[in-house]
């Protein structure tokens, strides 16, 4: 076996009876199916409750069916703009004139009641005027001259579910990428100073690039390993649970073939750049603490791109945007989520941006790692 | 006259803005203890350390068996085995699995490197605790896994860089018992240290270095000269240096 094996396979011995590497795994795979049982709950929950709208005066004929059938509970109150703060979630007068509404925008209760609310009057007004319009021999569908019939391309619960997946997935890919390794990179580096094995270390014949090769393919191993340990844990967790509840459509959701391929080349090129910069911060510490102080700002560089998943389901950026590193692999595996489809040139240029990252991490790494200063800082 | 194993000539070494080195000149050969005293901060380790290839020197040179420090760095490193104050080892690894690894790391094939890591384990008395993982053992116990990592490859030179100084009466006495027995062996064996009285016990011939400068060399007899103890003869020379 040559110098880089010797190490590679040292360093995984070292880190398979590390329980801080072992507790992050462990923690990655069973804490994802934990975080998606409890979405899910929520979620069903919103979907299924009850909301009350307190009332005054006189309801329409044939309103209160509509109501109960939306989840909504009709209850009589004295002052509906008093009861709406914290008594009801929505509180509405019928008069003479029409319907007078309050609401407190603050309360996600009160926005929920208000669209159902919303619904229901305008399902109500049309009925009453198609009704009346028929009483005086006119077809109805005069109120509607240029009918549209919708043709969604996908299931709309399918969409629900990649829109979740597309999200949640590459935050989870990035973030484990990162953190499954990190332990064990800060181990392997400032650790090695720390606990004075460095020198001696350097002092085998093994050429540095060697060892430094091998314990960068023992993080990697270890970082993709918590990765996919977490995405798989995590589908098999949501091919059980359903999300939305019975009421609205509750739908599963599922990876497709291509997108499973394409999130695990991600996760490889992702878990060896995310090694090769943990370690050279590693080794640009003194001892493990600083090395954690180091790459405390790298948990910011997981959370930003799959916010703008998030906050800009539509982003659509031109190609220039995949060079951006994390960013690019977060839209990439968004398109292959959403889309069940790869835009090759986006994959190429995504794949050469974390490849050239990843060797410009190697690079650093192996120029802290062979300088003098190494030594003589300790 | 024995051939000189490692011959360091006219060595100077700068760190940071600090002139560690100052052109220091010595040569320690095989089958002797080799002293390489001098007070804290005199340039001992950083000499050291430029024999074994870690720092490379800004001027002069350093062979050790003939080989260049600078043009042939992985075969110096080869034939030198080095054991420094400080014992770490890998906590998470066993007494011989730690030696395993850096006999794998210096070459061979598999079936010799298991034999090489039983007889040190023998040489050395560690069967008992060979198989216990790092980070239970005693200090005395780890300084055993440091000598052995160190040797495990038969190195022809031996540097032990104030080996003692962690250690109690016992464990010093062991190191000192080591020395001697691989000096029989017709070992080099180059000992740092600023602990005067183990010096003139073990070694044959000594360098005292003060400032980054050579300030006596010899056999250590000649170098103790009229004085009572080395110690004397040490103090009085570093006085004069000032």
């Amino acid at each position: 076996m040559n110098s880089v094996g010797i190490v590679f396979m040292k360093e995984i011995r070292e880190i398979l009876r590390d329980r801080r590497t072992l507790m992050a795994i462990g923690l990655a795979a069973l804490a994802t199916p934990v975080v998606l049982f409890v979405i899910s709950q929520v979620s069903t929950k919103t979907a299924s409750q009850t909301y009350t709208v307190g009332y005054t005066g006189d309801i329409p004929s044939g309103l209160e069916i509509l109501f109960s059938s939306t989840g909504l509970k009709l209850e009589r109150i004295e002052d509906p703009a008093t009861a709406a703060k914290q008594q009801v979630d929505i509180g509405i007068a019928f008069t003479s004139s029409g319907i007078d509404e309050y609401y407190d925008p603050t309360r996600q209760s009160a926005q929920i009641a208000d669209v159902r609310l919303q619904t229901i009057l305008s399902r109500y007004d049309a009925a009453r005027i198609a009704a009346t319009l028929q009483q005086k021999g006119v077809d109805p569908s005069v109120l509607d001259p240029l009918p549209v019939t919708v043709h969604p391309l996908s299931s709309p619960t399918k969409a629900a579910g990649n829109s979740f997946l597309s999200f949640f997935l590459p935050y989870i890919l990035i973030t484990m990428s990162l953190t499954g390794g990190l332990s064990a990179a800060l181990d392997t580096s400032a650790g090695e100073r720390e606990r004075k094995t460095l020198e001696s270390l350097l002092l085998t014949p093994a050429p540095r690039s060697h060892v430094l090769i091998g314990k960068i393919l023992a993080v990697t191993a270890i970082s993709l390993t918590a990765a996919l340990a977490a995405i798989v844990s995590m589908l098999i967790a949501l091919s059980q649970i359903s999300f939305g509840g019975a009421q609205n459509g509750a739908f599963n959701v599922a990876l497709s073939p291509l997108a499973a391929v394409v999130m695990v080349w991600l996760a490889v090129l992702l878990a060896a750049s995310f090694s090769c910069l943990t370690i050279a911060l590693g080794t640009l510490a003194r001892n493990f603490r600083q090395g954690q102080a180091y790459a405390t700002p790298l948990y910011f560089i997981t959370i930003f791109p799959a916010s703008i998943v998030l906050f800009i389901p539509d982003f659509n950026p031109n190609v220039a945007y995949y060079l951006i590193p994390i960013l690019n692999a977060v839209l990439v595996l968004r398109d292959a989520i959403t889309h069940d489809t790869v835009a090759w040139s986006a994959l190429a240029v995504t794949s050469a941006s974390l490849v050239l990252t990843g060797a410009l991490c190697f690079y650093a790494a192996l120029r802290l790692f062979t300088r003098e200063a190494l030594l003589v800082r300790s | 006259m024995t051939e000189s194993a490692v011959k360091v000539d006219r060595l100077e070494k700068t760190l940071g803005s600090n002139r560690v080195l100052r052109g220091i000149s010595f040569e320690a050969r095989s089958g002797e203890i080799f002293g390489l005293l001098g007070p804290n901060g005199a340039g001992k380790t950083t000499t050291l350390r430029v024999i074994c290839t870690l720092l490379a020197p800004d001027a002069g040179s350093v062979e050790v068996l003939g080989f260049d420090t600078r043009l042939a760095p992985r075969e110096v490193r080869r034939r030198v085995g080095v054991v420094t104050a400080e014992i770490g080892v890998y906590p998470r690894l066993t007494a011989r699995e730690n030696i395993a690894y850096f006999a794998e790391l210096s070459g061979g094939v598999d079936g010799e490197i298991n034999g090489r890591v039983d007889a040190v384990l023998d040489r050395l008395d560690m069967r008992d605790f060979a198989n216990q993982r790092a980070e239970s053992l005693s200090s005395g116990q780890k300084q055993k896994v440091a000598i052995a990592r160190a040797i495990v490859h038969d190195p022809p030179v031996l540097m032990f860089d104030e080996p003692t100084s962690n250690l109690d009466v016992l464990a010093s006495r062991e190191i000192r018992e080591f020395m001697v027995e691989a000096k029989g062996r017709g070992k080099c064996v180059i000992f740092s240290t600023h602990v005067l009285h183990d010096a003139e016990r073990l070694c044959d011939r000594v360098t005292i270095i003060h400032q980054g400068r050579v300030v006596a060399s010899g056999p250590t007899s000649e170098v103790r000269g009229g004085y009572q103890d080395l110690e004397d003869s040490f103090l009085s020379l570093v006085e004069a240096a000032r």
